[in-house]
């Protein structure tokens, strides 16, 4: 297990997410509630994130439908990029939590980190290769822009090779966590390890 | 002449308002992905349920118009608007909301409402637990606030997506 990279306020360490409002409680929850957890993975009903969102249970199902299909459909663009989308737009919407989370699972799935430090450090240049600079960048424009993205964006991701399936799962993929960020953000906040040294530590 | 709506979506949002018609690569490319398809039109289909309680749907209707005119997504902002005209949502307010003459509300629960909206469209950074509790003491419930919040969030997916599917389907034009 390598150091954890901490650059720039951002961190591939594992945190926890504190909600501002009450959750739902699992002893009381209805079976809407719990198929809605449920759908979204089998840890759900242990998170507090979900157990808030689960205070509107239709709208969490059908975001879990979804995140799950977007994020783990098979085919098209490989999963770590789809995440090194995800982690652009969680960095460029300085979603801590966010941007720790799939910047882990890029890690695990290409077995390297140099271009999260890269996002991390400076998003404008990222990338280790051109087509991987072409995702960057994509991402970026759809964050920021996404009124000004045009046939010239998609051009550029279709001469570093990605096929038209894969454009759409990183358009996916960005615009999620575009949707994923403003909750984390808005509904509470991260806890990192060292405040939370007194409970389950690593957890 | 009038073409007879498909079959698998007959009323899908997004297909609709970019436009993307069946036989358009774009379109096909897209259905590849059904359970996106599906649960993109399932999820704006249940922010907007009169079912979800705590937010009236003209409130979440005039929320979902000022972000897209923030977002400068012009044809879901139509979209928002023409959904507010046929809920009979008094014209002179939605006029005052489509112009962002959000200081000029005398609503003091809506205009608390749309300054959520517009930080989260703008800066979801901004966001705070002041926020949240100003949220609180405007009368909003907890599911409230959470449908508010899953709102401006799907919106701003909303925008994304059918942003990347135009650039997509303009790309294909241009080939």
């Amino acid at each position: 297990m390598t150091a954890p990279i901490r650059i720039q306020g951002f961190t591939t360490e594992v945190l926890r997410w504190q909600p501002w409002l009450e959750g739902v409680a699992l002893d009381s929850a209805t079976p809407e509630q719990l198929a809605a957890l449920d759908a979204m993975s089998p840890q759900a009903r242990s998170s507090p994130y979900f157990l808030l969102l689960a205070h509107q249970p239709e709208i969490l199902l059908q975001r879990s439908i979804a995140f799950n299909a977007i994020m783990f459909a098979p085919g098209g663009m490989p999963r770590a990029e789809r995440e090194l989308g995800a982690t652009v737009e969680s960095r460029l919407n300085g979603c801590v939590y966010c941007a720790s989370v799939h910047a882990q699972r890029f890690q695990q799935l290409a077995r390297r980190s140099d271009v999260i430090e890269q996002v991390f450090e400076e998003p404008g240049s990222a990338g280790t290769t051109p087509r991987e600079q072409a995702i960057v960048r994509f991402s970026m424009r759809l964050a920021e822009k996404p009124d000004e993205v045009s046939a010239e964006d998609i051009r550029a991701l279709r001469e570093v090779g990605l096929a038209e399936q894969e454009i759409l799962d990183l358009i996916h993929s960005v615009a999620l966590f575009a949707w994923a960020n403003r909750l984390m953000l808005n509904l509470g906040e991260p806890i990192f390890p060292e405040d939370s040294a007194s409970e389950a530590a690593g957890a | 002449m009038t073409s007879a709506p498909t079959p698998s979506t007959p009323t899908d949002l997004i297909d609709r308002l970019i436009p993307l018609a069946p036989g358009r690569s774009t379109w096909q490319i897209r259905h590849e992905r059904p359970k996106v398809v599906e649960a993109t039109q399932g999820s704006y289909e249940a922010l907007f349920s009169p079912a979800v309680e705590g937010l009236t749907v003209t409130e979440r209707l005039l929320v979902a118009l000022h972000a897209c005119r923030i977002g400068r997504a012009d044809a879901f902002g139509d979209h928002y608007r023409e959904r507010l005209l046929a809920e009979d949502a008094e014209a002179s307010l939605v006029d005052t909301v489509d112009r962002g003459e959000i200081a000029s509300l005398r609503d003091p629960r809506l205009a608390c409402l749309l300054g959520f909206t517009a930080t989260l469209m703008r800066r979801p950074l901004d966001g705070d637990r002041a926020a949240v509790q100003a949220l609180r003491d405007a009368g909003l419930s907890t599911p409230a606030i959470v449908a508010l919040a899953q709102l401006v969030a799907f919106l701003s997916y909303q925008v994304r997506l059918a942003a990347g599917l135009k650039a997509m389907s303009d790309a294909e034009v241009a080939a």
